[in-house]
């Protein structure tokens, strides 16, 4: 009876550990500045996933007016283009203390600011992007959550301040 | 770096490549490059661009704009109408290379003169210090002068233009330089 037991003990763990490890979890690592706290904060996918499938839909949904709506169809061809097409470097802007690039290296847009001892990095997968987008003419907080999936491995957040503090949002 | 000079590459780029049909991009696969610098402020924006996504782009343009790759001239057509424009057309380009007119005001000149295949357009000021060339095949025009009434069907001229490789527009002023050109890299 005690094997069964401590079996159980050891075996429910390791399945929660390998049902989140397989879902994906998305870790929030918030370091401040001058040796102050530093949180880590981990989000199981699979936990924001049943969160969003929890609330009604309609409290997620963004409606959008027939004009922003055609701005979305035009956002998922133009991400649907990008997608096809090969890395490059996109946007260059390069001023006194400034510097704005966005790249495309495969599946991920890579936008990263410099200004003046601020540092920005944001990966975002095109996939994301694009599943965010949907195929309707609405955007719900669910699908963003549900398209977090395709980020997998990827440090999608990367934001450094002057005076050393930092928000990093990962994706495993 | 000016809003202003980030809206003209922005918005030259998108009338450059931005109102032709998808066949047209899929064919050519060329990419738009957009350059403004400005050495006095020691700014510059460079964006490159695959026609598809720029197409893809333009089809945001309002309705009031472009509609069906067309764009309206005012409700009746001021100053001279799209008709006027066609028919004038038609007489000029079976004339050869000839010089369309040349305007010369306040030592600025503005010369618009056919050359072979191309249209050109060129504005000089004084000294050098400022000028605009616009280079436009003579088939581009004639595919935006292809529309009814006051319309001019920039899409189809511009599925045109895509297959152009090379210098489109170059712009030098005093403060910035703008080129746009088109050619299969990256």
């Amino acid at each position: 009876m005690l094997k069964i037991v401590l079996a159980g003990a050891v075996a429910m763990p390791v399945a929660a550990a390998a049902t989140i490890a397989a879902t994906g979890v998305v870790v929030v690592d918030v370091q401040e500045p001058r040796g102050g706290h530093h949180l880590v904060i981990p989000v199981p996918l699979a936990v924001a996933q049943a969160a969003a499938a929890l609330v009604p839909p309609q409290k997620t949904q963004f409606h959008l007016g027939s004009q922003a709506a055609r701005y979305l169809r035009v956002a998922r061809e133009a991400l649907d283009a990008l997608a096809e097409a090969g890395d490059a470097e996109l946007v260059r802007v390069e001023e006194p203390g400034q510097e704005v690039s966005i790249r495309k290296e495969g599946d991920l847009l890579l936008i990263q600011v410099r200004e003046r001892g601020q540092k920005v990095d944001v990966r975002v997968p095109i996939s994301l992007a694009r599943s965010v987008l949907g195929s309707g003419d609405r955007i719900t907080g669910s699908q963003a959550v549900w398209a977090l999936q395709r980020a997998r491995l990827t440090r999608i957040v990367d934001v450094q301040g002057p005076d050393g503090e930092r928000v990093q949002v990962t994706v495993y | 770096m000016s809003l202003r000079r980030i809206g003209l590459a922005a918005g030259a780029s998108m009338l450059v490549l931005g109102a032709s049909g998808p066949g047209a991009a899929e064919g050519t696969g060329g990419w738009v490059h957009v350059r403004v610098e400005e050495p006095g402020r020691q700014s510059s924006v460079a964006v490159n661009l695959p026609v598809a996504v720029v197409e893809a782009a333009l089809r945001a343009a309002p309705d009031t704009v472009v509609s069906g790759g067309r764009v309206k001239l005012g409700h009746h057509g001021r100053d001279l109408s799209v008709a006027d424009l066609r028919r004038m057309w038609n007489e000029l380009k079976s004339s050869g290379d000839a010089e369309f007119a040349t305007v010369e005001e306040e030592g600025q000149k503005v010369r618009i003169a056919r050359a072979g295949d191309l249209v050109l357009i060129h504005v000089q000021k004084p000294l050098d210090r400022d000028a605009v060339r616009v280079e436009v095949p003579v088939d581009v025009v004639d595919a935006l002068l292809s529309g009814d009434g006051e319309e001019l069907n920039v899409r189809g001229a511009f599925a045109l233009l895509q297959k152009r490789r090379g210098d489109i527009v170059r712009v030098n002023d005093a403060q910035s330089t703008v080129r746009i050109w088109i050619d299969e890299g990256k």
